[in-house]
């Protein structure tokens, strides 16, 4: 039998499990999110995997099929194509992992259906291959189960400058906003205890904003923003999905869409929070997967300086003059990169344009996509000269850039006005 | 001599007070209305203020790229275009002011621009609209090119700005009833050019990075060539 995530060397690491904690009765109700055959595929031995490490709980495996009215959830014994033909095939999802918008998302009928069978815990999976070496159920799903948490996000061993949007932009977002240091805030998976779905389910963004309701930037604002117990696994090497990457503008408009949205809405709480970090359980080992130096900083500088060059009407209407010039300065020095700080002004001025609507919010995001990639340029360049600690010293810059620069943020979102461009 | 000329004037005078008099209730009338036109005028332009700033038009417009950012002292595009349906209901209170005066040259006139007004209305909105809607594509292009590499964003940012104004120009005419089949082949000679030397300028200008490019992906398979790498998973 595996052994339990919340485990003595969790607790040594100063991660010190919920106190009270006891197991939960209920069913156990796991979604498969991903291509229909893939998830298909993964959904027997998941369900297997599943009633063995958490027998005798019952145990119910779905999958989520995405179609034109919205995501319903299917058990996974009446999916797809089976030896008695039993139901069409699903309709695929979109290719991509993470910063799922709520109308894709199988969350809301995941949490319905939790609620009305009394589930212990609800997660959602993605149904690529994990990582075989990594008991990644036992992780995602103890500490909601066993350990008294609400939610379990995930984090991954990847290659330094892979997820990049994600470690240098969303989690120190989340980090600052929230106080929470989560490696990886938008991954597609997540454990949700029962508690904390029926406190989601009472919310009234299901009614009033449906289309945005159950995405995993919303789940984050809500169960970070209130009471909520939140952990992190580290659930081995990502579960890559298959076939060829989104666009990386539309990615980031995707992501920072949520995310910026998210930071409109919950404005009132995340501004009386006051900073500071709070202290989050992790479960399993973290670190980097070998890899990562396709990345060409030459060609992403290069892109950068094209943006500069022919963006800057439309930046100047976001960006503020002393950003402009810090922008040309670090145009010219190519080899030193952005300093953190600036990467956080410009992300924070984003954040602002899209909650005042300076800019079409689309065009506004897309208009990103060459800032990223000269920071991305620095990014690259210390993942190829730094050894592991070195870069996580350089990531952990970063966010503390973003925690440094919150009173900048406050100042420029209640007034947004306040230069003019 | 003296009294016939005295007669002459005398007759003279008195017709033109007679005709006076003739045209004075419908010169009354044309005030009138006139003075109704420009209250009716005040009255919409107070609603289409409102009806602007319900729908949070400036910022609307601004967000769109449509209109320049808010500059204190500067008429922004709700007063613009407020001010505009005040001036087109006075224009069309003193037409139809004209139409009622006894002259048949200023009714017949009067009549016929105003058989016109919705046409040059519904042009109006069609170049409104056009040069609007060009902003925001050449923003979006512009955006799309760089984001793509193409160093020459500006110049196509551009190219779709003056192909959406010269279609709009084009509708706009053609529903002024103004040039006819002459403009139809004017517009399909210019529109048909701007096309040909945007395809020339960006095929002769970026031929070689377009074969290096081909060259590039039929050595690495398809594995795609950007700056951002092609098999990164960013998020």
């Amino acid at each position: 039998m595996p052994e339990p995530s919340v485990r003595p060397e969790d607790r040594e690491a100063g991660h010190e499990a919920a106190a009270g904690s006891s197991l939960a009765p209920g069913p156990l109700l796991v979604a498969v999110q991903g291509r229909a055959a893939a998830a298909l595929a993964a959904a027997p031995p998941l369900a297997e995997g599943l009633r063995s490490r958490f027998a005798p709980r019952e145990i119910e495996v779905f999958i989520a099929d995405v179609g034109p009215e919205g995501v319903a959830i299917v058990p996974w014994e009446d999916a797809g194509p089976g030896p008695e033909g039993r139901s069409p095939p699903l309709t695929p999802p979109p290719a991509s992992q993470g910063a799922v918008a709520g109308s894709a998302s199988p969350l809301g009928p995941l949490l319905r259906l939790g609620a009305a069978r009394g589930a212990a815990g609800m997660a959602i999976v993605a149904a690529e291959a994990h990582d075989p070496s990594i008991d990644w159920l036992d992780l995602l799903l103890s500490p909601v189960v066993e350990g008294g948490y609400d939610l379990v996000c995930p984090a991954y061993r990847r290659n330094r400058t892979a997820g990049a949007i994600n470690s240098g932009i969303v989690a120190p977002l989340v980090r600052t906003l929230w106080g929470l240091a989560l490696r990886q805030p938008l991954g597609t998976e997540m454990a949700i205890s029962g508690s904390l779905a029926l406190r989601l389910l009472e919310d009234d963004d299901w009614r009033r904003r449906p289309a945005e309701a159950g995405s995993d930037a919303w789940l984050l604002a809500k169960a970070l923003g209130g009471e909520a117990r939140v952990a992190q696994a580290w659930l081995g090497a990502w579960p890559r999905p298959a076939g060829e990457p989104e666009e990386l503008s539309q990615t980031l408009a995707r992501a920072l869409g949520l995310v910026f949205t998210e930071m409109e809405r919950s404005a009132d709480r995340w501004q009386r929070m006051g900073g500071g970090l709070r202290p989050l359980a992790s479960f399993g080992s973290g670190g980097f997967e070998p890899g990562g130096e396709e990345l060409d900083p030459g060609r992403l500088h290069a892109a950068f300086s094209l943006g500069l060059r022919e963006l800057e009407p439309i930046w100047s209407l976001v960006l503020p003059p002393a950003t402009l010039l810090a922008l040309q300065r670090a145009e010219r020095g190519a080899a030193r990169g952005f300093d953190p700080g600036l990467w956080a002004r410009i992300v924070y001025d984003f954040a602002v344009a899209h909650m005042a609507r300076t800019v079409e919010r689309r065009q506004l995001l897309r208009s990103l996509t060459p800032l990223y990639l000269g920071w991305l340029a620095g990014l690259a360049r210390s993942a190829a000269t730094l050894d592991d600690p070195g870069f996580e010293a350089q990531l952990e810059a970063v966010a503390a850039a973003f925690e440094r620069e919150r009173r900048y943020l406050i100042g420029r979102w209640r007034w947004p006005d306040d230069f003019n461009p | 001599m003296w009294e016939q000329t005295k007669s002459t004037f005398l007759a003279a005078v008195a017709s033109i007070v007679q005709t006076f008099a003739r045209l004075l209730p419908g010169i009354l009338a044309m005030l009138l209305l006139v003075l109704v036109s420009v209250l009716v005028a005040l009255v919409a332009r107070g609603l289409l203020r409102r009806v602007c700033a319900r729908l949070d038009v400036d910022r609307r417009l601004r967000e769109w790229g449509m209109a320049a950012p808010a500059v204190a002292g500067r008429a922004g595009p709700s007063q613009l275009i407020a001010r505009l349906g005040a001036w087109t209901v006075v224009a069309t209170g003193f037409l139809v002011g004209l139409s009622v005066l006894e002259s048949t040259a200023a009714s017949s006139l009067a009549l016929r621009l105003l058989d016109y007004v919705p046409h040059a209305v519904v042009g109006l909105v069609i170049v409104v609209a056009g040069l609007a809607g060009s902003r925001a594509v050449e923003r979006s292009v512009l955006i799309g090119a760089v984001n793509m590499g193409l160093h020459s964003a500006r110049l196509l940012g551009l190219g779709a700005r003056w192909l959406v104004q010269v279609l709009a120009g084009a509708m706009a005419l053609e529903q002024l009833g103004i040039g006819g089949t002459i403009l139809t082949a004017a517009f399909a000679v210019l529109f048909g050019g701007i096309v040909l030397s945007l395809s020339l300028a960006v095929g002769l200008g970026s031929r070689d990075i377009v074969a290096r490019s081909l060259e590039k992906r039929l050595e690495q398979g398809d594995k795609a060539d950007t700056p951002a790498g092609g098999q990164t998973h960013h998020l």
